[in-house]
């Protein structure tokens, strides 16, 4: 496991990303356009900002399913703090950020705690969270939002999402620690030998708390910038959202077994998915036609990726 | 493992107030307005024009249009016959295309996504219903600035982000339908509970607080049980039903199907206890749906709108939207086949009286 091989599937990606993106552009005037790719990217922001954080979990050799349900819970609690008990708006924000943070925190302490495997502990409180909004917002939408906070969500700063630039700073922090911090490399110890790394002197319980309290983070923060961009809360936000998260992650490079991945490639996997989705839509291919497609790509990336990696290494 | 579940417990502890705030579940808390309990019915003025205007659109009067329209989802027998309609609709003017597309599932992220692409890609116009009425209107204000005819039907957005909405019912004369039903079947002072889609899809919430008022004015004697959730799902309602049954036992005497998936599952889970005649299913179907068991004398009746008249009145809505003869102060609306159309809500055209379909006429029916 060099560096090198690592980089062979980030690259090969991008070269599939940059055919993808030639193809469309050829195919439909409309596609290859700022205003297009703008758009998209605040599209696909929420998905990034869980995606960037996951990258962490899955090189553990870990899984979060619970972020869409953190999503939803956080979304209903904003509304919650700021309109039915009144605090100010950027004080329920915080708060927001805060649970967030908790209910990641709760993810990772079942699963250090009382190692339950990460798989059935998020499963579980997949469930116990999306209960929690439902419960909580009993199916009223809040709404009403004072347009500052919708900055967040449709605004633009120099010309670009304001969202955009959010993911941007995530993403840059979190290549910045998986890439040169003691933090990353136990990040990928873990993944590769979990025993080894302890053995080694790695506190491994208190890197992964650390890891899902973030991921329980940035799904509150995709929270704020998805009720800010739909303009209303409900509790069914983001179901399904791990699901894509996971998908941007895996076809991004990131071993599902463990201790292989990079941020870099998380963030291409995100982008040729959503270039996918967004330019076979505007070349009239419809909705269904457009996930088999997806599908067909992904088997094909990571056939491919194999492949490739099972020469270089002989 | 102790600390886990006082955790746990403590967690559910809290959440409870929350659970037991409202009697009647899955309603959107907005005020009701009922219908007279007898068969009166005072027309109202529409009206000020509320709807929104497209900016910088072009002439379009007579011109071919290319039409998109994006329902809650696609593949499902409730949305496949509205898109007949808007075809029946599309073949009639001669000179629409329309295109149905949309999420597999009823999601607002997804379906938002579909607009704002079909925005990008050109069209002349979107026909949409919507899985969230607020969460829909910027996407949909976005296509009003390009110069997009922007027209609703079966779930409204907010007035300003559509021109108009063509409305199958309004939610007040659904609840009076289907109570006035279920009563007519069970009797004044028996049990019911209630399958319903979930709780934050708007129409199914909009239709449980208008029934809760109309219940309350005309049938104070009916008793509700309870409101379950299950999706647009067969499988799901199907169990929910059967979990309802199982908990209530005899004391059930009606189950009320808010969604045309959760009628006919709820129908199956009686017929399959045996409890034809015990437990009446009262609800919103698709005739189709519903055949086999009002023939089989289980269940009397369905209650629902014809859905391919409302695809059909959708579609010629955007036509005369697009040529100008649906404008801001109409008071009716002159829809083919099925005659002049109220204007209601200040922008919206009624399709008339919910339907209630019986063993003698449902075979008429094929949708």
């Amino acid at each position: 496991m060099t560096l090198r091989s690592l980089l062979r599937h980030e690259a090969l990606l991008a070269l599939i990303l940059a055919l993808a993106l030639a193809v469309l552009a050829i195919d439909n005037e409309r596609f290859f356009t700022a205003a297009n790719l703008l758009n998209q990217g605040r599209l696909m922001t929420e998905v990034g900002l869980i995606a960037v954080v996951m990258t962490f979990v899955i090189i553990t050799g870990g899984i979060d399913l619970s972020v869409g349900s953190i999503l939803g819970l956080c979304a209903i609690l904003v509304g919650v703090f700021w309109k039915t008990l009144g605090l100010p708006l950027p004080v329920a924000m915080a708060l927001c950020l805060v649970v967030g943070t908790v209910a990641g925190f709760l993810n990772g302490w079942i699963i250090t705690r009382f190692r339950v495997p990460p798989l059935i502990a998020t499963l579980a409180t997949l469930a116990l969270y999306r209960g929690l909004a439902e419960g909580i917002s009993q199916a009223q939408s809040i709404r009403g939002y004072p347009s500052w906070f919708f900055v967040l969500g449709q605004g633009n700063f120099l010309g670009i999402p304001t969202q955009l630039w959010l993911l941007a700073l995530v993403a840059i922090v979190g290549f910045f620690i998986l890439r040169f911090t003691a933090f990353g490399r136990a990040t990928y110890a873990i993944g590769n030998n979990e025993m080894g790394a302890e053995f080694s002197g790695i506190d491994v319980t208190r890197t992964k708390l650390l890891i899902y309290s973030a991921s329980g983070f940035v799904s509150a923060l995709a929270a704020l910038v998805f009720v800010s961009r739909v303009s209303t809360t409900r509790s069914d936000m983001g179901t399904g959202i791990e699901l894509d998260v996971i998908t941007a992650v895996v076809l991004g490079g990131t071993s599902i077994f463990g201790g292989r991945g990079l941020v870099v490639g998380t963030l291409i996997g995100l982008c040729l998915v959503q270039v996918l989705k967004n330019g076979l839509a505007l070349s009239g291919v419809k909705g269904d036609g457009t996930i088999v497609i997806i599908g067909f790509v992904l088997i094909a990336a990571v056939l491919i990726s194999n492949l490739l990696k099972r020469y270089s290494s002989d | 493992m102790r600390t886990l579940l006082a955790l746990l417990l403590g967690t559910s502890l809290l959440s409870a107030p929350a659970m037991a705030q409202s009697a009647w579940t899955g309603g959107d808390g907005a005020p009701a307005n009922p219908l007279a309990c007898d068969a009166s019915v005072t027309p109202v003025p529409p009206g000020e024009y509320n709807g929104g205007s497209p900016t910088g659109a072009p002439d379009r009067k007579g011109k071919p249009l290319k039409v998109v329209d994006i329902p809650k989802l696609v593949g499902v027998g409730y949305f496949n016959s509205t898109s007949q309609g808007i075809q029946e609709a599309a073949k009639e003017t001669g000179s629409m295309t329309v295109t149905t597309d949309g999420p597999t599932k009823a999601n607002i992220d997804e379906q938002i996504t579909f607009i704002d692409n079909y925005i990008t890609s050109g069209v002349d116009g979107i026909l949409f219903a919507a899985n969230d009425p607020v969460a829909i209107a910027p996407v949909l204000k976005r296509a009003l600035e390009a110069g997009i005819n922007v027209v609703g039907y079966d779930a409204d957005a907010e007035a300003d982000a559509r021109q108009w909405f063509v409305n199958q019912a309004q939610p007040n004369g659904v609840a009076k339908a289907l109570l006035d039903q279920l009563a007519s079947e069970v009797g004044e002072d028996a049990s019911f509970a209630i399958v319903t889609s979930t709780f934050t899809t708007p129409n199914q919430s909009r239709w449980i607080s208008e029934m809760q008022g109309y219940a309350e004015k005309c049938h104070p004697k009916l008793k509700f049980l309870e409101t379950v959730e299950a999706q647009e799902d067969n499988i799901l309602s199907f169990n929910q039903a059967q979990t309802l049954i199982n908990k209530y036992g005899d004391e059930l005497k009606g189950i009320l199907g808010m969604t045309s998936v959760a009628t006919p599952a709820a129908a199956e889970a009686v017929q399959q206890n045996k409890l034809c005649g015990k437990v009446s299913v009262v609800g919103l179907a698709l005739p189709n749906a519903m055949k086999p068991y009002i023939n089989g004398d289980c269940i009397k009746s369905t209650v629902l709108w014809s859905t391919v008249d409302l695809g059909y009145a959708a579609g010629l809505a955007m036509r005369a939207v697009a040529d100008g003869t649906l404008k801001p102060g109409d008071t009716s609306f002159k829809a083919g086949r099925l005659g002049d159309l109220q204007v209601v809500n200040q922008s919206q055209i009624l399709l008339g009286a919910p339907k209630i379909f019986t063993k003698a006429d449902i075979n008429n029916f094929d949708f």
